[in-house]
């Protein structure tokens, strides 16, 4: 476990780790600076919120001007939500300040008031509104629809010398993606999840996570996941609109769509909450 | 002088247990040393969606 996107994609260029997930538009950048890695898959859809005070000054989205918001990373969905969101209320760069912060620590710096605000991915928004002292502007669907934010990258190396090992990976995701999404058990095996992901994985309370998957059932979502070329012609167009990507890309030079493909006859793990193993 | 060599020998020995145990990642280590073709994975990730 990584505590911010930098190292993740210091790991990845070392080969210190294979494969890992970070926001789609770092690893569409690193690509477009040489770096071989492809995008294979994605994290989740949707689970991105803009989080202001509960008691702050901002209200609306045009009480931003003159703010200071943090977002993961300038190469991250969340910064470009936010000029999305510009442009439908007539703001411009430079209405607001936004600072690069680690995600887990944009609920503190809230809650001291070091910042006005944040965008991040969950379960941060959901800390700030359990603690008490966060309120949702915004969800990222609501001016984005489709949105997506982490994606699955893996070296290009290990995608040439070893494609079943990342179809088995891709897999797995699909399969999980599936179980979490199916309509009538959606709610208790959500809560399953978050308490296995936050006891061994998040190290995080699962009460937290039991709040960001299901406060409501459709905040974060896992299905579909597979890369869909229109989606990432958006991204990558709103990164050359907001500089920081200087060409344009090709989406088959940063997405290889085949493990995707390969993972669409998958179907939920059987499993259910109590079992000793998933099949 | 034997006593107290023992005693620094068997506090150095429960440190290093203790600290194998507790912050070395075994199978990390172990699968570092595989073949390429059968290691398993790395895969990075955050605790954020």
């Amino acid at each position: 476990m990584f505590q911010g996107f930098p190292e993740i994609k210091e790991a990845l260029m070392s080969n210190k780790m294979q494969a890992g997930f970070m926001v789609a538009p770092m690893a569409i950048a690193l690509r477009a600076q040489g770096v071989p890695i492809k995008i294979v898959y994605l994290g989740h859809r949707y689970g991105s919120a803009v989080v202001v005070r509960k008691d702050g000054p901002v209200k609306t989205f045009a009480d931003l001007k003159g703010k200071l918001v943090a977002i993961p990373s300038r190469f991250s969905d969340e910064r470009l939500i936010l000029f999305r969101a510009m442009k439908v209320h007539g703001m411009k760069a430079g209405d607001f300040k936004m600072v690069e912060m680690a995600p887990p620590d944009v609920a503190g710096a809230l809650a001291a008031k070091a910042i006005d605000a944040f965008s991040m991915g969950e379960p941060y928004p959901s800390q700030a509104e359990m603690g008490g002292f966060g309120r949702v502007l915004f969800h990222a669907r609501e001016y984005w629809p489709d949105y997506t934010s982490c994606v699955l990258v893996v070296r290009q190396d290990v995608i040439d010398n070893r494609p079943d090992a990342v179809q088995v990976l891709v897999d797995g995701i699909a399969r999980s993606g599936l179980w979490l999404e199916n309509p009538s058990k959606k709610l208790n095996r959500r809560n399953h999840a978050a308490d296995f992901v936050g006891r061994y994985y998040f190290r995080q309370d699962p009460r937290l996570l039991r709040w960001a998957l299901t406060n409501p059932l459709d905040r974060v979502l896992y299905e579909p996941l597979t890369p869909y070329k229109k989606d990432f012609e958006l991204i990558v167009s709103l990164m050359r609109e907001t500089g920081v990507l200087d060409r344009y890309i090709e989406f088959e030079e940063y997405v290889d769509v085949r493990f995707a493909e390969g993972a669409m006859t998958q179907t939920e793990w059987r499993y259910e909450p109590g079992d000793d193993r998933a099949e | 002088m034997k006593k107290i060599v023992l005693a620094v020998g068997a506090w150095i020995a429960v440190i290093t247990a203790a600290h194998m145990s507790l912050n070395v990642d075994w199978n990390v280590l172990l699968n570092d040393r595989l073949p390429v073709g059968k290691r398993k994975l790395n895969v990075a990730y955050i605790p954020v969606t």
